[in-house]
């Protein structure tokens, strides 16, 4: 972990809303409130992990954040710039500094081509001409993320899905990026690689001076690898706080049910805790509860949760939740 | 940057143990790993072969064509007749008028020292053996220039209309929509009819029309498959990269996209051949008496009562005209199994 | 699924004016004389009724004026009454045939129609019946010869197809004959001994008692229906026979046998159900096509249907009949769509249920 003072990424009340268009002549109905306003900083040098269910909307707020979709209102500032208000052309040479890694490693890369020019591409995107520089540049990427350079005229699919992931790496690295969105980029591996592709980033992270923001939805990986972790649910964050103060004394409701869903190796463990089940379905994210948008499911909610929404407010340094019900600085500490 | 050497992950043993150093030939660097295997498999199957064989045989003939049946005159599209007299021939009489020069090979397969109407005549003696060698060519001319402007057409607007998207997209495929509710044959006779007083007896008027109702499956093939590509991960990572957008459309979505619509169009040939010979057929288009399947099919419309006499005049372009069309369905079909499961369930 | 019928029959007046406007817009190749035959009800009298024609419905003035009359009719200068307009079922005089147009299409859509109603059954059910029995004895003899058919059927052309068979069924043994009926049947109503119901002959001949007309009339119609039927076979055969294989393959077919149903229950009950899906899309547009006037076929037969008059027609290079006929068919092919589209809402859970 280092400097926690140098804000790199800014996000502020980011909301990404996908319109509902029914009808015959296709107009409006609703939206999908995929991302309904959340801000967070991520400081360089640092894992912002960022975990909740399936359609929490954290892999949508990745790809707003990088400009992939057009947010519908909100900020997102890269070394103070607003990158939303940037033009075209200058987003677009942002990309030398942003970059993404993908979930599936068999979807990401484009069958018809050799991995070296797919790990070139983002090299002749910004005028890489000669070939022996590329291909010098290619090997060095190559052997960075540990594959054999011997390999780059071979293609995707002569490769295993761990392979295919070093190579998506390798390609969000050329251009020498400081922040790096990994959207669930172990989920579709096999658990043996799992660890083997953890350490690869760790490592990079280390060699190169990276920042991630680092999205999962295994909690145990997410604690491995962040140094802070956020968690969504239906599209807004609960809770966000250093990782290890986050599992150890986590405030919002929500974040207590999921992490006493992690499974522990010891029988004897259960005697003294029970698991908080959620009850209910998570609601559709085109029709959020009013107020807190867990509200239904929440075990301690009651009427004044149905009104407003709740700030997202700093409840003990550094600490952030958004919730009525906890209260400052009263907490009871469970020891997980 | 640290100093690697290949460092030996799991991945990378793994690798170097199973796949042997793989030659890969020109071809597949060419087309692409996808594409290869999918012209490989075309060979794999007897039909397909026999279809390979088919047209192999058809482009021979249309290349060869002057040496198989030489010239009478200035235009060989027109079939030579012998003399003017109403009552067809049977294969093996004698050819006593415009008779053409032996060719080099008359002799030796037929054994005889003069011409005789190897597949005899229609009414107006029009040689049917000339009227089947000439037509090949053009079943190879209209098919191909028919398909390649519809094809050409079809990818452009049906490309337009998926990379806008928005209205432009609606309002094209709206246009397809009302295009497609016309019956075919019928605004083909439409056109050549309004056309040939324009054009004068020719192939154009037939070929026009045939053009103009026949763009649109390809529209919508090559629309749905770039729609379809569009939103797979390694475009979006091509846009991640920096990649400027005109590149993202030529480079990655075009590429893995045109495969499906090109299988299409080859056996798109065969259909077009088809049709063109029922619109020769029924009278629309060319000139009576040039060197084309449908027109000399036409010839025994006058024969219904007596068909069994004059049978000739059915059977040997019948099936010149089937086995032609059976030889691109074949390869087709072959195709579309390869292309099935692969690229359709991919995306 | 309201949604999509509503959707589709917001289609229907698009569809209209789009394929009129193409089918109108196809005769502006040709010069205002030739086109004035479009707006008149007989045999022009002179060059001065064919002026008038020119300047009512302005057939020298921009296309869209043009259109506007073709469709609705003008005002007759004298009487004031309105006449003409396509919407008024004023399609123009046919200079090959003499007559109408429209009276073109009544006498000869029945005779299509009559085609068309026979046809659906035999072409429907023996495709389907081949590709479901192929696809159950997978690699057998049998299926081996339905995959050559359904080759050798698909590239077959069907006017070589209805040829041979006329050269075989009809030059050869004269069982079966071309055309619509017999002299003696075209005596017989002419006489007015026979009462034309319906005006589908095969109908007639039942509803008037007459099994020797309705003999005569299916004699004429086999060959047609045959050559129409061959070539939906195979490709019948060969969809309905992937389909069936698919369903097989599922795991719910497996399931199926595996709780001990006899395989006779597990093909009828389960599989084929659900492999019929795409199949009856097709059926659909299979129908449409009969009804659109299946030129080649009526041509060959010499079958007095609204395609051969078609042909004829292009032949002669009378445009305007052709356009009739066009615009007709054109109708016709936008209700039947229609319909079958909506059916096919009803059927699809995918589109019933949204």
């Amino acid at each position: 972990m280092t400097e926690k003072n140098d804000v790199l990424v800014k996000v502020k009340d980011l909301k990404m809303h996908f319109p509902i268009l029914r009808g015959v002549i296709q107009r409006q109905v609703g939206a999908v409130k995929a991302v309904d306003g959340i801000s967070f900083d991520i400081h360089r040098g640092e894992t912002l992990g960022l975990v909740g269910e399936s359609g929490c909307g954290k892999s949508t707020t990745g790809r707003t954040i990088l400009q992939l979709y057009e947010q519908t209102s909100g900020h997102v500032f890269f070394e103070d710039k607003e990158l939303n208000a940037l033009r075209p052309e200058e987003m677009r040479q942002m990309r030398k500094k942003v970059q993404m890694i993908f979930q599936d490693p068999y979807a990401s890369l484009n069958p018809r081509m050799t991995i070296r020019d797919i790990i070139a591409e983002p090299l002749v995107a910004f005028g890489a001409v000669s070939g022996k520089e590329i291909n010098d540049r290619v090997r060095e990427l190559m052997s960075l993320v540990r594959l054999d350079p011997d390999f780059m005229s071979r293609y995707p699919h002569e490769f295993s899905g761990g392979q295919r992931q070093r190579i998506g790496i390798a390609r969000a690295l050329a251009n020498n990026p400081s922040f790096i969105v990994c959207d669930e980029p172990i989920s579709a591996l096999d658990v043996s690689i799992q660890a083997q592709i953890i350490n690869l980033f760790e490592d990079l992270q280390k060699e190169l001076d990276l920042t991630y923001l680092f999205i999962a939805h295994d909690l145990s990986m997410v604690r491995h690898i962040s140094d802070r972790v956020a968690v969504m649910y239906l599209g807004i964050i609960v809770e966000l706080a250093d990782r290890n103060e986050i599992y150890r004394n986590p405030l919002h409701p929500y974040t207590k049910a999921l992490l006493s869903a992690i499974p522990v190796a010891d029988p004897e463990y259960y005697e003294g805790h029970t698991r908080t089940v959620l009850e209910g379905d998570v609601p559709s994210p085109a029709n959020p509860p009013s107020g807190c948008r867990f509200r239904t499911r929440c075990p301690i909610a009651d009427e004044q949760c149905a009104v407003a929404r709740p700030e997202f407010r700093e409840v003990l340094p550094g600490h952030y939740v958004e919730c009525f019900k906890v209260n400052v600085p009263e907490q009871e500490k469970e020891v997980i | 940057m640290t100093e690697q050497t290949s460092i030996p992950s799991g991945d990378n043993r793994e690798l170097k143990e199973s796949v042997s150093d793989r030659k890969i030939s020109w071809l597949e660097r060419v087309l692409g790993p996808e594409n290869y295997r999918i012209i490989k498999g075309l060979f794999k199957t007897p039909a397909s072969i026999v279809g390979f064989i088919l047209i192999l045989t058809f482009i021979l003939v249309a290349v060869f064509a002057p040496l198989i049946a030489p010239p009478v005159g200035k235009d060989p599209y027109k079939i030579p007749r012998d003399g003017f007299g109403g009552e067809p021939k049977a294969p093996g009489s004698p050819w006593k008028r415009n008779v053409p020069e032996i060719p080099f090979w008359y002799k030796t397969l037929t054994g005889k020292d003069e011409w005789v109407h190897l597949l005899g005549t229609a009414q107006g003696q029009y040689d049917i053996f000339y009227g089947i060698i000439w037509g090949t060519r053009t079943a190879f001319k209209t098919g191909l220039f028919v398909v390649v402007v519809t094809v050409a057409i079809g990818v452009i607007i049906g490309s337009v209309a998926a990379y806008y998207g928005g209205w432009i997209d609606n309002f094209l495929m709206r246009v397809v929509d009302i295009f497609m509710t016309l019956p075919y044959i019928m605004m083909a006779l439409i056109l050549s009819a309004v056309l040939t007083p324009l054009w004068g007896r020719s192939l154009m008027p037939p070929l026009i029309a045939m053009i103009t109702f026949g763009w649109m499956g390809y529209a919508r093939i090559i629309r749905s498959d770039i729609l379809s590509i569009k939103n797979r991960d390694f475009v979006m990572a091509a846009k991640v990269s920096g990649v400027k957008n005109s590149r993202t459309l030529f480079k990655h979505i075009m590429p893995n996209a045109i495969f499906p619509t090109l299988v299409l169009a080859s056996l798109g040939i065969g259909d077009v051949v088809l049709s063109f010979a029922a619109l020769s057929f029924l009278g629309i288009g060319t000139e009576v008496g040039y060197a084309d399947w449908g027109q000399v099919l036409s010839f025994s419309r006058n024969w219904i009562t007596s068909l069994d006499k004059y049978w000739y005049i059915v059977v040997y372009p019948g099936i010149v005209l089937t086995l032609f069309v059976m030889g691109w369905n074949l390869v087709g079909d072959a195709m579309r199994d390869v292309l099935d499961p692969r690229m359709r369930g991919k995306s | 699924m309201t949604n999509y019928i509503i959707r589709r029959l917001l289609m229907v007046p698009l569809l209209l004016i789009g394929v009129t406007l193409i089918i109108f817009g196809m005769l502006q190749f040709l010069g205002p004389v030739e086109r004035s035959a479009l707006y008149m009800k007989d045999f022009p009298k002179n060059d001065k009724q064919v002026e008038g024609i020119i300047r009512q419905y302005g057939l020298d003035q921009p296309f869209l004026v043009q259109y506007w009359k073709w469709l609705t009719g003008v005002k007759d200068p004298v009487t004031g009454e309105m006449e003409g307009g396509v919407l008024r079922g004023q399609f123009g005089y046919s200079r090959t045939a003499s007559q109408p147009v429209v009276d073109i299409i009544r006498n000869r859509f029945p005779n299509t129609l009559d085609l068309a109603l026979w046809t659906v059954f035999p072409m429907l059910s023996v495709g389907i019946w081949m590709g479901v029995k192929a696809a159950v004895n997978q690699n057998k003899a049998f299926d081996q010869a339905a995959r050559i058919y359904s080759i050798i059927g698909t590239s077959f052309p069907t006017f070589v197809f209805g040829l041979l068979l006329l050269m075989f069924f009809y030059a050869k043994l004269k069982w079966f004959l071309p055309g619509r009926m017999s002299d003696w049947v075209n005596q017989l109503i002419y006489s007015g001994n026979f009462k034309s119901y319906t005006h589908l002959l095969t109908i007639d001949a039942l509803l008037n008692g007459r099994f020797d007309v309705f003999w005569d009339a299916l004699r004429h119609l086999i060959m047609p229906i045959m050559t129409l039927s061959y070539i939906n076979w195979a490709t019948y055969v060969r969809v309905t026979r992937s389909s069936m294989l698919e369903t097989l393959r599922m795991d719910y077919v497996t399931t199926a046998r595996a709780k001990g149903l006899l395989e006779r229950d597990v093909v009828n009950k389960h599989a084929r159900p659900n492999a019929m899906l795409p199949i009856v899309t097709m059926m659909g547009s299979s129908i449409v096509g009969l009804l659109g006037g299946v030129v080649i076929t009526e041509t060959v037969f010499n079958y007095p249907g609204i395609g051969k008059a078609a042909a004829d027609a292009a032949a002669q290079l009378d445009v305007v009949t052709v356009l009739g006929m066009g615009i007709f068919t054109g109708l016709i092919l936008i209700v039947s769509n229609l319909i079958v589209d909506v059916m096919y809402a009803f059927i699809d859970p995918r589109v019933r249920l949204n």
